[in-house]
């Protein structure tokens, strides 16, 4: 079905169509690592639903009347069409096409399984069961198209006792056991707040999943369902843990910052608001570190890992207190320069302006009508045979109807103008 | 032995540490043969690191080591001499994954133009703190300087603390997992074109680019100078949402009412018998100032009161987002996780019989515990057997 692409350039997914179902973090995230691998990723989004986490009646207003600050939005300012402008969905946009399609609708679905008969993937992270309800579930999917590959991100799976339960990644951070050594060193969990580290965990292995279903295509000619629950993905992630549980009868506790084999923290520096985070891995790094420090009688605390483990607290204090009267930018010059891991904790303008993201042109200053022309994120890694994809950097909403209903789907012209008439196919979300 | 969607494909391990070695395991567990290059005498840099049977340190009784390298052969080979080995083990392999700092392969003699040079459709994956080039290329590094570089750690944490890390090894275990998924998709590319890749992952730009909240939050700081705010609930969000965690009797959980619906059902639960602060807070967009501290305490009371499985049971009825915070062996224990099979029982010489976390997801001929981690070397002898010339070992010296 799709042909053998040649040439130095040549991308690992060209000529792979995915449908992107996917809202909210981990999903989206996901769809746009096969963008990046020159998938075509056309988005489905229906008008009359949050297709992108934003209402269209957003306005200055209603923003200044919740106490929001807005920042998510070019110059704070939500204006006609602020679900093109949210930053909440536009990281993510990239090389991604976006089609109105209402899978409420009798039409909407019918138009689905047409695309799905047209595309090699799908993607979706709604919760369990729910295209399953609206009559487009996998097993239907695949009858339109045996050589499909459907991928769902059910948080807990098809199945179990706990799998139709809601949540968000902190929830499922909750319930993997994550959450509670999660926390300030010898403080309770909930220290730790709020931390997403499940949407972090899935968008990589929904890609591999799909790569590695790609490649089994190739060998049976057949497509494939990927359950993706995201919990089990992201407990490997401290599968040590759960072996040591077996073995010590323990479970982790909070360490905050700390670190069982390295002694390690972040200090406040001289100036407010600005931390430093050191590591001392080994007897070179606390040589070296108390080379720079100076402090009379530290060497001698810390000679052994045993002695930095055994004093660690004493030895943390002193090294704050040395941070405590200096620059971040002296403190991490001169303990990097001695080889001692060290680095200021970046806030978004720090690494907006890193000269060494700058020299590997990380991030990529992009223009659209919508929003004007910033510095996008890059990509989460490079090849210096073939270059990833970072074209165009979001999909105004539904900008590519024409194409994917006139040449994707070869609908004739009074089919797609009836549709458009009913406004069950516009170029703008009305929810 | 059952084909799996990756048999057939062979992934030589090169790296030490946990990003390489997860990278390494997804196709390992997925059915590739992965190779794991072990330094003599030594062994992976996982070994030594645990937790072990009563914190003696044992190299083959690793928790780390046995949990990254199920599925994997490990062969002690000295890269600095063994060359001949390593060239037709290259030359039989679709991908090589490394993490010596960058340089290091050139060092070794063993730069992607040598690896590549012995087969031209050969995948070098070379994972690093923060990339191949730059200025910062020789920047030391530990899981926590990557989190402060690349994660979103600026806005982890509570308002006038220290900024906090993520806890235990997840920043290396996320790189891993991107560092095998552009492995995959090279070595796919590569069976569509003949072509090989040198691969690059930057430790740092791969949580740069995470979903965790990194790649909006700089987005945003780049559309309006947004700086997300450490301590504050949701700072993307606004309207009717409530979030965090909360205080059971017996430990926490974790709220996340994120829309009306949501906020109006959770009023609901808190206040069932309580008409009056139904009426107070039922369909409100926002509560500040005294109403928030009001409806924080009021929240706070409700769930002290009751143990965390049956208040996540009680808000899970009501279709309320709250879910327990599990520790490590409640979560073993547990009859959801249990029933699907998530742990998988295996069976180590010197380590066992233990249960592993299983499969990561789910697909025909998909996952398998084939093998638990190997012994140091323990597949030295049948891999040399298999790929050594006889003379190999008198011709490089090596007695």
């Amino acid at each position: 079905m799709t042909p053998r692409p040649t040439g130095t350039d040549v991308l690992p997914l060209a000529g792979i169509r995915v449908i992107d179902l996917t809202v909210v973090w981990s999903g989206p995230g996901a769809t746009v690592l096969l963008g990046d691998l020159g998938a075509e990723v056309i988005r489905v989004e229906g008008n009359d639903r949050l297709s992108r986490q934003v209402s269209a009646k957003v306005t200055k207003e209603t923003i200044a009347a919740t106490g929001y600050h807005g920042g998510t939005y070019p110059d704070k300012d939500p204006g006609a069409r602020p679900y093109d402008r949210s930053a909440v969905f536009n990281w993510h946009a990239r090389n991604k096409l976006s089609a109105c399609m209402n899978l409420d609708t009798p039409e909407g679905r019918q138009a689905l399984l047409e695309l799905a008969a047209v595309s090699d993937v799908l993607v979706e992270n709604n919760s369990n069961g729910v295209l399953a309800k609206l009559g487009i579930g996998h097993e239907r999917l695949r009858e339109h198209n045996p050589r499909l590959i459907v991928a769902s991100m059910p948080p807990l799976g098809f199945t179990g006792p706990m799998s139709d339960y809601l949540g968000y990644g902190p929830n499922f951070n909750s319930l993997v056991g994550i959450a509670a050594m999660d926390g300030y060193e010898e403080r309770e969990p909930d220290s730790a707040g709020e931390n997403y580290h499940m949407d972090e965990a899935a968008p990589a292995g929904l890609a591999f999943a799909v790569l590695a279903a790609l490649w089994d295509r190739e060998n049976t000619g057949n497509g494939c369902v990927i359950e993706f629950p995201q919990a089990e993905n992201v407990m490997a992630e401290i599968g040590e843990y759960f072996l040591d549980a077996q073995v010590n009868g323990r479970d982790p506790i909070p360490l905050g910052n700390t670190d069982p084999h390295v002694l390690q923290d972040v200090f406040p520096s001289a100036v407010p608001q600005r931390w430093v985070a050191i590591s001392v891995r080994d007897d070179r790094d606390w040589s070296a570190l108390t080379g720079v420090l100076g402090m009379p009688g530290l060497a001698g605390r810390g000679a052994t890992a045993e002695d930095r483990r055994a004093r660690s607290k004493e030895i943390r204090r002193r090294i704050g207190e040395w941070c405590a009267g200096r620059e971040p930018d002296e403190i991490v010059g001169l303990l990097r320069r001695s080889g001692v891991p060290s680095a200021e904790v970046l806030s978004e303008p720090r690494v907006l302006s890193d000269p060494h993201l700058a020299e590997r042109g990380w991030f990529r200053t992009r223009e659209h009508p919508a929003v004007g022309t910033h510095a996008y994120p890059g990509h989460p890694w490079r090849s210096e045979d073939f270059a990833l994809c970072h074209g165009r950097p979001l999909p105004g909403f539904g900008q590519d109807n024409d194409y994917v209903y006139r040449e994707v789907l070869g609908w004739p012209e009074d089919r797609y103008a009836d549709q458009v008439a009913r406004g069950l196919i516009t170029d703008h979300q009305k929810a | 032995m059952t084909e799996q969607v990756l048999s057939g494909i062979r992934v030589l391990d090169l790296s030490r540490w946990v990003a390489g070695e997860f990278a390494s395991k997804l196709f390992a567990d997925f059915g590739a043969d992965v190779v794991k290059i072990e330094r003599p005498g030594e062994g992976s840099l996982t070994r030594k690191w645990g937790p072990f049977p009563g914190d003696r340190p044992d190299p083959e009784r690793s928790a780390l080591f046995l949990h990254l390298n199920t599925n994997k052969r490990s062969l002690a080979m000295d890269l600095r001499t063994e060359h001949a080995l390593l060239a037709r083990l290259v030359r039989s392999a679709h991908a090589v994954v490394e993490s010596f700092r960058p340089g290091g392969l050139e060092r070794l003699g063993l730069g992607p133009e040598v690896l590549r040079g012995w087969n031209p459709a050969l995948v070098v994956t070379r994972i690093s703190a923060f990339g191949q080039t730059g200025p910062d290329r020789d920047r030391e590094a530990s899981g926590l300087i990557l989190q402060a570089t690349g994660g979103p750690m600026n806005a982890t944490g509570q308002a006038g603390e220290a900024p906090l890390r993520k806890p235990g090894l997840l920043e290396h275990y996320t790189v891993g997992r991107m560092a095998g998924e552009a492995t995959m998709a090279a070595v796919l590319r590569a069976r569509r074109s003949g072509l090989g890749a040198t691969i690059d992952v930057s430790g740092q730009e791969v949580l740069l680019a995470g979903a965790d909240r990194r790649a909006s939050y700089l987005l945003s700081a780049a559309y309006s100078g947004m700086v997300a705010p450490r301590g504050a609930r949701s700072p993307h969000r606004h309207g009717a949402t409530f979030t965090g965690p909360f205080r059971t009797r017996d430990g926490f959980v974790m709220v996340y009412v994120t829309n009306q619906a949501f906020w109006n059902r959770f009023v609901d639960l808190v206040g069932a018998g309580d008409p009056g602060f139904r009426d107070r807070y039922r369909d409100r967009q926002t509560v500040r100032g005294a109403d928030r501290e009001d409806f924080l305490d009021y929240v706070a009371r409700w769930f002290a009161a009751r143990d965390k499985v049956p208040a996540m049971e009680a808000a899970e009825a009501a279709r309320i987002p709250v879910t327990a915070y599990l520790s490590v062996s409640e979560v073993l224990a547990h009859p959801h996780f249990r029933e699907r099979g998530a742990f998988v029982s295996g069976e180590h010489p010197r380590a066992g019989t233990l249960d592993y976390p299983g499969p990561p997801w789910r697909m025909e001929r998909g996952y398998a515990l084939r093998s638990t981690a190997p012994l140091l070397d323990q597949h030295g002898a049948g891999i040399r057997a298999e790929f050594g010339a006889p003379d190999d070992r008198e011709e490089e010296g090596v007695a």
